[in-house]
């Protein structure tokens, strides 16, 4: 797909248009020519039942055909417009949900779950900040401005910390949301929790990546696609005695900081243990996948559907190079007052959810919400036409959530959210349905989603048990 | 710890002696004892409600007063008294409708707070613990330019930095995680790639990017070109030694995401020679390459650059708006020779970082050469003294790298450089603890001089201290010439780092540019502009306009009216969003450099603008497009922050204004007052609309809906009066004297009571009577900056101390400067028994709270699955 225009000469109305495309979607039909590496023979996973197995066993993050499993999650913000939204009880799509037809038999959607730590309890407002934070850790943020944030390991992570050695990468931390105000985030809390969705530890938020090109170096090594693997491996040995020097400086130096308020600088060590431990891991891994394509061009895409595509088709790269199995993807950050000028919505999206008694608000929010979905479908309808490594689409080795933390904008309610979960998990997971699930802690999905990925737990977050309803 | 103090705390003084003691703070000119003591005034003013089992708000005084020993309060207590202190000192209580203190009376009342319940010693304050804290972005990107001479962007590389008590550089907030340290290590090796020498020698080359372009005026040119302007740079260069140079030209095209269609010429010449002539266009940073031998006699020659935008074909479809663009740039023009040239020279920057002509051969020689220059430039870059075994580390990542068959001793030395730009000593601000001695220590110490001057330049520079300051700070003589050094620093070009990090964050004008805001909906005229956009999309459709029959009346009214509107789109653009960012930070940047009253921050005659924002304003007879103080014409309502642009636009719901946020803005950033955020499940305003029966009701009239109920008049009456005093400007900042038609009326009442007409009168009311405010809401958001944590209880006394002296000094920003500079937080450290951290992080204070989820230090990180466990 080289657009190289020749030079001195006017490219034609066509190549003008065909590079428009491209650069929408750059994925589409590329030659992807993959080797891919570090896959487990197939087989492998049947023997130990991943949900059973404990942690330690070479079955996790994998489906039962041993082919790769994938857990993504992704965060709208604002919650949904209501009225809008759900399906019919026999699962006739919503008009909001309605791009998601022709992947409609892999999902499910779900309703009755809560995030409760989301809501005001004795914290008063902040109800932005609180989803966010809360979305994927099922934790109850700290209010504080600034000092001593916490709030909880998020799902993803966890997931990660026990099977992200499986992978070059232990997952993948993306947005499409490149806005940050200055000064004071929602209500008194820390911005960390507005803009961060994962989280390795109850304090450390992992910084998501807004430039596609740097997802693309990083995954696959910088420079054109001849010289992508020796870069990748070049960076690796360096990386490897600079971090070593580095964690004897930490080391040597620790004892000099006695009497400091040392708790960021433990967490850069920690950082620094982290890597040495993945670049040990990487040591199993022979060489990083050849990808085809060309890297994404450095500029952030003026249209935001563009942008959003873009950073899906980034994670759908790195699920197809098994490069990662682990993503999250902050779409726009809970409070965004983004506008939708090609949608003719020039109010902000935060302002008119605050507004949704009057009806022309209530469908521009409608409006808003299904475009949203329309990325998120595309994506889907990408995985589907994927084939995985065990001849199954990639769809159907994954579980995908996307929602958020937020049901409705206007009243911040934080009970029965809007939660689709596509994907079938290699097969475990029943799909073409819409779950009225009993009312319960969202946290209860997750415990039953870090299990089906070989995560030996029976709590997490606000948990109060297993989602029995899932009926896995 | 002072006598008075201890002995009240054991009981043994009454609180008036206690009074008479505490240094300083106490109004001397009283002669007499305070006829009340604060237990008895707290007792008197807050009891109706807040003591004698009264809780409003959930805050009863009880307890803590009855105490026997107050000092015992705990943590809570504190942040509790520390409320009280806030909402008693803005007025917000008592509630207007009740007895308030006298301003003696607050002042018995703040006194006892700060000095018997928090303990604080005036002649030796606490100066807090700072947190660990690594460089910022910001930070970051100055302190490897200054270091290595590059000018990488690092907004490019690093997300944007998490913010805590709405600074960026605050340490709590600055976290870390692996994909930042992947960019760590990725910038290390770019900036090293660009900057470090490879090479010992090489054949004389000079290098030229567009940046180092020049206008024939002599104005500069940035990193690129608008290909939709024509431009002529130029460029000249000395040749030592006649003969035939190779001469290398790349160039950069690029645009931007979506395709714009803009065409123009480019032509690069050398001596007025043309070499290349070729069209160029939009694309995705191609670069193109060409290559030139060229016959150079021995003096000064010149390289040009011509750009000339090609006039869109007849037939052609024009793609692109305003939003798209097309650029060229210069990557590099490289003049190499001449050739076969005996006089071989260093590469660029090779002084920079190697002290020899040229590295030895033995072995040994070598690796002490190796460790000569690691050291110095390890030195420079940690700020700080360099240990030696760190040295020979480096020595070692260095000698594994060019004892390679094909690498050069410099590309070793290159290799250690990225070790030590990912090294914690570069990274983090750190400051050696000082020693502890169980017998001897004092709570707190003076900081060394070297730290010293790192926190000064990272104040007012955000990157690291220069010579001068180091060469002061080892000498030992930097704390005696304070003063002058703060007046060079200011005086310097690296001040502005001061501008767009604390007045851009302070003031917002960092979220000047990105603001989205509809200027079409503003101006009510969206609807009208989509219809005949629609209209003409439709007639463009069956052929385009016709040239050859005459238009009528109404389509050219139509158009002209189509052409107005376009004109609004189009003017509102980001050299306008600067124009107003620069306003704003300009300001600042005149009271700082003239030693003007901070007032003028809140009101006066005069402001910055060029002809584009004086357009804006409607302000007459402003030419040009650079920013100039302007005094403003007779009767202006503008001057003062709350009428630029910046905080009118920053402020703004996407379509039109909200009075909330502003009177907010005004609150939370120059009285320091802020108002809590609103409950949840709160009506919308326009909910209300409904009561109005039809007719369109003001943002006034609505407000008054809202102000209604007493939960919401709490805030609401504080903040709507100077909302809507402000209600004259649109939500892009321009002057209006009716919205909807109907008369907009700016007058109101402060919650303190004074009335004004409009804004003008609302401007002049708060520098004549709330300038105390002000300052003492200036003070504590530049100590925040200053020291990159929050202000805590313990710091009032400091803050109380350098509000006075502003006052004193009628708000000269040299005063407040040096007053924070002077300060025990920013001069001093405490002091701690490393055996006692482990409780220290505990019991005394929420911000040490040790958490119990975080693996501790050193323990075992628990990895499951088939990795190896956590090391150590």
């Amino acid at each position: 797909m080289s657009r190289s225009k020749s030079q001195g000469h006017r490219p034609s109305r066509r190549v003008k248009k065909a590079a428009a495309m491209d650069r929408r979607s750059f994925l589409r039909g590329m030659g992807v020519s993959l080797a891919l590496p570090g896959f487990l023979s197939l087989g492998q996973g049947v023997a130990a039942n991943a949900s059973s197995t404990a942690a330690g066993g070479a079955a996790g993050a994998t489906t039962a055909s041993g082919a790769p499993l994938r857990m993504a999650f992704m965060s709208i913000p604002n919650g949904v417009q209501q009225k809008y939204w759900f399906p019919t009880d026999d699962f006739q799509l919503s008009e909001t949900l309605s791009p998601l037809e022709e992947v409609k038999s892999h999902l499910q959607v779900i309703s009755g779950l809560d995030h409760i730590n989301a809501t005001a309890g004795n914290d008063g407002p902040g109800d932005h900040a609180r989803a966010s934070a809360t979305f994927l850790t099922g934790m109850r943020a700290r209010k504080t401005a600034g000092a001593d944030i916490n709030v909880g390991v998020s799902i993803d992570q966890m997931a990660a910390q026990h099977f992200g050695d499986q992978t070059r990468f232990p997952s993948l931390e993306l947005t499409s949301d490149l806005i940050r105000n200055s000064g004071a985030c929602d209500s008194g809390y820390a911005c960390a929790y507005q803009y961060n969705l994962a989280w390795s530890s109850p304090t450390t938020p992992v910084t998501p990546e807004a430039r596609p090109r740097q997802v693309f170096e990083r995954l696959f090594g910088a420079g054109a696609a001849d010289e992508r693997k020796k870069n990748f491996l070049m960076r690796q040995d360096s990386d490897r005695s600079v971090l070593d020097f580095v964690a004897e400086e930490s080391r040597s130096l620790q004892r000099r900081l006695g009497s400091y308020d040392r708790r960021k600088f433990d967490e850069y060590r920690e950082v620094v243990r982290d890597m040495e431990r993945r670049l040990k891991a990487a040591e199993k891994f022979s060489e990083p996948p050849a990808v085809d394509a060309e890297a994404p061009v450095a500029s952030i895409p003026t249209d935001f559907g563009d942008y959003m595509d873009l950073m899906y088709d980034m994670l759908l790269l790195s699920f197809q190079t098994d490069s990662t199995r682990i993503g999250t993807l902050l779409l726009a950050y809970d409070g965004s007052n983004r506008t939708f000028p090609n949608l003719g919505i020039s109010e902000g999206h935060h302002f008119l959810t605050h507004n949704q008694r009057e009806d022309q608000y209530a469908t521009k929010v409608a409006t808003i919400d299904q475009y949203y979905i329309r990325s998120f479908a595309r994506f889907l309808k990408r995985m589907n036409e994927t084939d995985d490594v065990d001849g199954q689409s990639l769809l159907h080795n994954s579980m995908i959530i996307y929602g958020g933390a937020i049901a409705d904008g206007n009243r911040h309610t934080h009970e029965n959210l809007p939660v689709v979960m596509a994907g079938h998990a290699g097969g475990a997971l029943p799909t073409g349905r819409f779950l009225q699930a009993k009312k319960q802690p969202m946290a209860n999905l997750f415990v039953n989603m870090l299990n089906l990925y070989g995560v030996d737990v029976d709590q997490f977050g606000d948990s109060t048990g297993r989602m029995d309803d899932l009926g896995v | 710890m002072i006598g008075g103090t201890t002995l009240l705390a054991q009981g043994l003084v009454s609180e008036s002696s206690l009074l008479t003691a505490a240094p300083s703070q106490v109004a001397q000119d009283d002669s007499a004892a305070p006829e009340l003591v604060a237990p008895e005034l707290i007792q008197r003013y807050c009891f109706d409600c807040h003591g004698d089992g009264a809780d409003e708000g959930n805050l009863s005084l009880d307890s803590v007063m009855t105490a026997a020993d107050p000092t015992a309060s705990t943590v809570d207590d504190h942040q509790r008294w520390w409320k009280v202190l806030k909402n008693l000192r803005s007025g917000v209580m008592p509630p207007p409708e009740m007895d308030a203190p006298t301003a003696e009376e607050q002042k018995i009342i703040s006194d006892w707070i700060k000095f018997q319940v928090f303990q604080i010693d005036p002649a030796n304050p606490d100066p807090g613990r700072l947190p660990v804290r690594r460089l910022n972005r910001a930070e970051y990107e100055n302190t490897v330019n200054t270091l290595m001479g590059t000018r990488i962007d690092a907004t490019l590389i690093f997300p944007a930095d998490d913010s805590g008590n709405g600074f960026d550089n605050v340490g709590d907030a600055l976290s870390f995680s692996p994909i930042l340290m992947e960019k760590y290590l990725d910038a290390a090796r770019m900036v090293v790639r660009e900057a470090v020498p490879t090479e010992t020698k090489i054949v004389p080359l000079q290098v030229f990017r567009t940046r180092d372009f020049q206008y024939p005026d002599g104005r500069r040119v940035r990193r690129d070109l608008d290909g939709k302007q024509s431009h002529q740079i130029l460029r000249r260069f000395e040749v030592a030694e006649p003969g035939t140079f190779q001469v290398d030209v790349g160039i950069k095209l690029h645009g931007s995401f979506d395709f714009d269609s803009a065409r123009y010429n480019a032509t690069f010449s050398i001596d007025g020679d043309p070499k290349l002539e070729r069209e160029c266009g939009w694309d995705e940073y191609k670069l193109f390459e060409y290559h030139y031998d060229v016959a150079l006699d021995e003096g000064e020659h010149q390289l040009e650059f011509q750009l000339d935008p090609i006039p869109p074909g007849e037939s052609e479809e024009v793609v692109g708006n305003g939003g798209t663009f097309v650029r060229f740039e210069i990557a590099w023009v490289r003049v190499e020779g001449p050739a076969g040239t005996t006089k071989l020279v260093h590469p660029r920057n090779y002084e920079r970082f190697f002290t020899r002509d040229q590295p030895p051969e033995d072995p040994e020689q070598r690796r002490a050469y190796a460790a000569e220059v690691l050291r110095q430039f390890a030195t420079k870059a940690y700020r700080s003294e360099v240990p030696e075994e760190t040295v020979q580390r480096l020595v070692a990542i260095a000698e594994r790298e060019y004892e390679r068959p094909d690498k050069s001793f410099e590309a070793g030395v290159a290799e250690a450089i990225v070790a030590v730009l990912t090294s914690p000593r570069f990274l983090f601000h750190l400051e050696v603890a000082p020693a502890y001695d169980d017998q001897t220590s004092e709570p707190s110490v003076l900081i060394s001089e070297t730290a010293l001057a790192s926190r000064l330049s990272y104040f007012l520079w955000s990157t690291m201290p220069d010579e001068e300051l180091l060469s002061l700070a080892a000498a030992g003589k930097l704390r005696d010439q304070l003063p002058e050094q703060i007046d060079r620093m200011l005086k310097d070009d690296r001040s502005q780092q001061l501008l767009s990090n604390f007045v851009g964050q302070w003031l917002k004008t960092r979220d000047v540019i990105q603001k989205d805001v509809d200027p079409l909906a503003v101006l009510g005229a969206r609807e009208e502009y989509e219809e005949m956009m629609a209209e003409f999309r439709r007639r463009f459709r069956r052929g385009g306009f016709r040239r050859d029959a005459e238009p009528t009346e109404e389509e050219r009214r139509r158009r002209d009216r189509f052409q107005e509107l376009r004109t609004v789109l189009e003017t509102f653009d980001e050299g306008l969003k600067r124009s107003m960012q620069r306003e704003t930070e300009m300001c600042f940047e005149y009271l700082l450099q003239e030693d003007q009253t901070l007032l003028d921050l809140l009101d006066s005659d005069y402001t910055f603008l060029n002809d584009r924002l004086a357009r804006h304003y409607g302000i007459p007879g402003v030419q040009g497009g650079e920013m100039r103080r302007v005094t403003l014409p007779e009767g202006s309502p503008r001057g003062g922050v709350l009428t630029q642009a910046s905080m009118l636009l920053v402020t703004a719901n996407p379509t039109r204004t909200s009075p909330v946020k502003r009177g907010l803005f005004v609150l939370e950033n120059l009285l320091g007052t802020p108002a809590p955020p609103a409950p949840p499940d709160i009506p919308e305003l326009e909910a209300s609309a409904d009561q109005f029966e039809g007719k369109q009701p003001s943002l006034r009239e609505l407000l008054a809906v809202h102000r209604e109920s007493a939960l919401c008049s709490s805030c609401h009456s504080r903040m709507d009066p100077i909302g809507l005093a402000l209600e004259n400007f649109n939500a892009l900042g321009q002057w209006r004297e009716q919205e909807h038609d109907q008369v907009i009326d700016p007058s109101g009442e402060l919650i303190s009571g004074e009335s004004f007409a409009n804004v003008v009168e609302l401007k002049r009311i708060l520098r004549q009577n709330h300038a105390t405010a002000f300052y003492r809401c200036l003070t504590e958001k530049m100590l925040t900056y200053a020291l990159g944590r929050g202000v805590e209880y313990y710091d009032q006394q400091v803050i109380d101390a350098i509000v006075e002296e502003l006052e004193a000094s009628g708000g000269k920003p040299s005063v407040l400067i040096t007053g924070i500079i002077q300060s025990a937080p920013f001069q001093r450290q405490q002091v701690i028994d490393p055996n006692a951290w482990s409780q220290a992080t505990s019991v005394d204070d929420p911000k040490y709270v040790s958490n119990s989820n975080f693996p501790a230090e050193d323990s075992a990180v628990p990895t499951v699955g088939s990795g190896e466990q956590g090391e150590q």
